[in-house]
């Protein structure tokens, strides 16, 4: 039967017991987290390799800080979600200091239904256009509608207040809906 | 373009996420018991903690304790995953590493579908 890392207690609690030697929490909490934290520094990186690089280091990170680590003073995940989005800035800010902003493409699907290849389509273009956006406002609309945060969680990440979460949302959403105006068709949406 | 029109391309962009590689997962556990080798994690809590796995204590104390464990788990990940199979004698330690009730595949989820399908 697999293994369900999401039932094994609160990774506040699981936290707590690796900074206190168990091996078995430092196994639930690398099954559970690395996905999340990849995930995530994959959408902000576009870049594979990268955001695997990320996502070791932001999890080195949190089993150095373990044993500092007192239940109940904050959440693990938006610890984790804020050293993410701190590599990733630095990373890209490197990279645009470099002139290497553009990175490869992800390499299209195998063609399948036409659904899939659709949907395949609307990822790409939403995708590019979430790269076009200005930092912090990409930050927020990811993890708002792809890593399906609350705003005042996104607040304790981003450290900002919620009205100010709310705000960067809303016009990044305005910006995503306009570059992609011209997309709709191609996009499998129909005129009404 | 329309709000359900861009609530189309989060569903189809939630639904493209990156999964983390057997690799990476096996990195990640391997630093989890680097650090804790490094800040001397003591042993009774090693054995205390995991209550499933009965075996795991003694194991662990002639091997070694984490520095050991984790080098054998790396080195059993890999192995399974670069050769298909691990070395047989890094089958018990990385069984017992990953808990009693457990199997590698629990460990590295897409495991699964490639052994199955091989």
């Amino acid at each position: 039967m697999p293994f369900d890392a999401e039932n094994e207690g609160s990774d506040e609690d699981l936290l707590v017991a690796y900074g206190q030697g168990s091996a078995h929490a430092a196994r639930v909490l690398t099954l559970r987290l690395t996905p999340r934290v990849l995930g995530y520094a994959a959408r902000l990186l576009r870049d594979a390799a990268e955001a695997e690089d990320v996502a070791q280091e932001a999890m080195l990170r949190l089993w150095r800080i373990a044993p500092e680590w007192r239940a109940g003073e904050a959440k693990v995940t938006t610890w984790l979600y804020r050293v993410v989005t701190n590599l990733c800035t630095d990373r890209l800010r490197r990279r645009r200091g470099a002139g290497l902003d553009e990175v490869p493409e992800p390499v299209d699907e195998a063609p399948g239904a036409e659904a899939r290849l659709i949907a395949a389509d609307r990822a790409e273009a939403l995708d590019t256009a979430l790269a076009a956006l200005p930092e912090r406002q990409r930050q927020a609309v990811i993890l708002r509608h792809l890593e399906g945060l609350s705003n005042p969680e996104i607040a304790g990440i981003m450290e900002i207040g919620t009205e100010a979460v709310e705000s960067l949302t809303a016009r990044g959403k305005r910006a995503l809906s306009a570059a992609l105006a011209g997309r709709r068709s191609e996009l499998g949406f129909e005129d009404v | 373009m329309s709000d359900t029109e861009l609530e189309a391309l989060f569903t189809a962009g939630r639904a493209r996420r990156a999964e983390p590689s057997a690799a990476l997962l096996a990195r990640v556990m391997g630093d989890a018991m680097a650090e804790a080798e490094a800040r001397g994690a003591p042993a009774p809590a090693l054995v205390a903690a995991p209550r499933r796995r009965g075996g795991l204590a003694g194991l662990v104390a002639v091997l070694g304790g984490w520095p050991a464990m984790g080098g054998l788990v790396t080195a059993g990940m890999v192995g399974v995953w670069i050769g298909y199979a691990a070395p047989g004698g890094l089958d018990a330690v990385t069984a017992a590493m990953l808990g009693g009730g457990y199997d590698v595949s629990d460990m590295v989820p897409s495991l699964d579908a490639y052994l199955t399908e091989g």
